[in-house]
């Protein structure tokens, strides 16, 4: 009798790797891969279908926690998108959209370090993960003394942010380490001048790493465009496409700051990696911008005439934003109403999933494992 | 986007509120119209999405162009107004792989079927759920509802 060679395997929804409630259905033949299919849908929770029962500012706690991680992110995206829809009769004022660039660009940092620190992980490397830890609690103390959340901010509003920046704050440039929880400026100098060489020594120069990454599910540029990827996955494989350049939000026109692309041409873990970690330099050194013209320039962080009940008039709107894994988008369709007629949420890592059945085949499980933590996916996203 | 104008003289074409190009094009030249965008360099395909506006359902397919030395991208919407039942329109997904789970998604959601899609069935909701399609706007939630806890001595 002829016997079978290839076994079925379940990985998840509930596994220590898959980031959440994820399935991964694999197909292998010994220890190889050869075919799988990514099952969603565990955490659906029908934030679209919510969000055309509320108002217009009651959606923004909602997208909070579309991708948890990177909150503020989301935050910017459907506020912007509302916003737009005024066509003009909202004006932020500069101050909020320093405050608010300076919060993406921290929380891009924060949301990097956990994506680093968990596809450490994911591949054996436990200490990364509680460096990650370490360094995004200091992000969240500052947060909360800004925001009052830790995690789900709630802190962008229609027309501007909630609150000033608390006083102090700020910090000044000289504040060293001691202060990193304590100043903006104390944890950017204690990030540039100690976190990110330890990265580099730690984990990206390690050659055990190396050899575990590199070669790992290589997406070629092409590739890469037809499947939509956006982020550190499409840069990755050496596209240089980043909307904070290409399709300017926000004051990051006049911000100077570079966009890191894979170098090795292979377009594979190793790539993926190196940009997220140089992308977090970019970052910081983003924040410092902001921090160096916020303590010049005090003024109101709200538009003056928001009105009290927020009624944008009818129209659609698609407002695209580089967020920390990629691109975030949202539609919203008004109708004039006080609440959003439609909502759709365009999430890059519900996107990045389908990059699976592409990338894991003729690979080990151990590596399939490896690819899931480079495409960086977080499910409440994926699944909203 | 005059390449798309000379080839579909008959389309409806708008601007959204932020400088996107929206195209409506009728039910057959659907196809045509994301190939002549595709083939114009269009070859990111960001969202497939639909819009429920009560007697019609409107298809949105966003397409946009992925150029590094290009600053303000637009984005092109193609639209398609479908019925509300039984709809159903060629896929795009051979043409642009990303756009794989995003018609999932819309048929799951919308319910409009996508003939030639490699692997049409339901994502984000089970496969055996038979409640139909959430986002259309006169969904019901037939399940049974679960009695409301009420704090005992509570005057509500």
């Amino acid at each position: 009798m002829e016997q079978e060679r290839e076994i079925l395997v379940n990985l998840g929804p509930q596994h220590p790797s898959t980031h959440g409630v994820l399935r991964v259905i694999a197909k292998l033949d010994g220890e190889t891969v050869t075919w799988c299919q990514p099952d969603v849908g565990y955490l659906h929770r029908c934030f679209e279908k919510l969000a055309e029962k509320r108002t217009f500012p009651q959606v923004v706690p909602y997208t909070d926690r579309t991708d948890y991680l990177s909150a503020i992110t989301n935050e910017t995206c459907y506020v912007e998108a509302v916003e737009k829809l005024f066509n003009g009769a909202i004006e932020v004022p500069e101050r909020a959209q320093y405050i608010r660039v300076m919060m993406n660009e921290m929380q891009r940092i924060c949301s990097h370090l956990l994506a680093l620190g968990s596809m450490a992980m994911d591949i054996g490397a436990m200490t990364p993960f509680l460096y990650c830890f370490r360094d995004r609690e200091k992000i969240y103390s500052l947060f909360e003394r800004i925001t009052g959340g830790r995690q789900l901010y709630n802190y962008l509003r229609i027309g501007g942010v909630r609150n000033d920046l608390p006083e102090g704050i700020l910090g000044t440039p000289s504040d060293g380490e001691d202060k990193a929880d304590q100043t903006l400026w104390g944890f950017i100098n204690y990030f540039d001048s100690y976190v990110i060489p330890q990265w580099r020594d730690l984990v990206t120069e390690n050659r055990i790493f190396q050899w575990r990454t590199q070669g790992v599910g290589c997406l070629p540029a092409d590739v890469a465009v037809a499947y939509s990827a956006s982020g550190a996955v499409l840069r990755g494989s050496g596209v240089k496409w980043d909307l904070r350049k290409n399709k300017p939000y926000l004051i990051y026109d006049r911000l100077d700051f570079d966009i890191p692309v894979g170098t090795s041409g292979r377009g594979d873990c190793y790539d993926r990696w190196c940009v997220r970690a140089e992308e977090m330099v970019q970052s910081s050194r983003i924040v410092k911008q902001c921090l160096e013209w916020l303590a010049e320039n005090p003024g109101p962080v709200m538009a003056p005439k928001v009105p009290r009940v927020i009624k944008p008039p009818k129209g659609e709107v698609y407002h695209r934003i580089e967020g920390s894994r990629g691109e975030v988008a949202c539609y919203i369709v008004s109708d004039g109403g006080t609440s959003p007629y439609k909502v759709k949420w365009r999430s890059p890592c519900f996107t990045h999933l389908q990059l699976m059945p592409y990338l894991c085949p003729g690979h080990k499980v151990a590596d399939l494992i490896a690819i899931l933590g480079s495409i960086d996916i977080v499910l409440g996203e994926v699944d909203r | 986007m005059d390449f798309l104008k000379e080839r579909f003289p008959n389309a409806q074409f708008g601007n959204l509120v932020n400088g996107d190009v929206e195209v409506l094009v009728p039910k057959e030249e659907y196809e045509a119209a994301v190939q002549c965008c595709y083939e114009a360099g269009f070859k990111y395909c960001s969202v497939v999405t639909a819009i429920d506006w009560m007697d019609r359902l409107t298809l949105v397919a966003s397409l946009c162009r992925i150029d590094p030395s290009e600053v303000g991208v637009v984005t092109i919407h193609i639209k398609v107004d479908l019925p509300r039942t039984g709809a159903s329109i060629p896929s795009i997904a051979n043409l642009y792989p990303g756009a794989n789970w995003h018609e999932r998604e819309t048929y799951d959601m919308y319910g409009i079927k996508f003939e030639g899609h490699p692997d049409l069935r339901r994502i984000l909701l089970p496969d055996h759920w038979q409640g139909g399609h959430p986002l259309l706007k006169d969904f019901e939630d037939k399940r049974p509802q679960r009695p409301r806890i009420v704090r005992r001595g509570s005057t509500e």
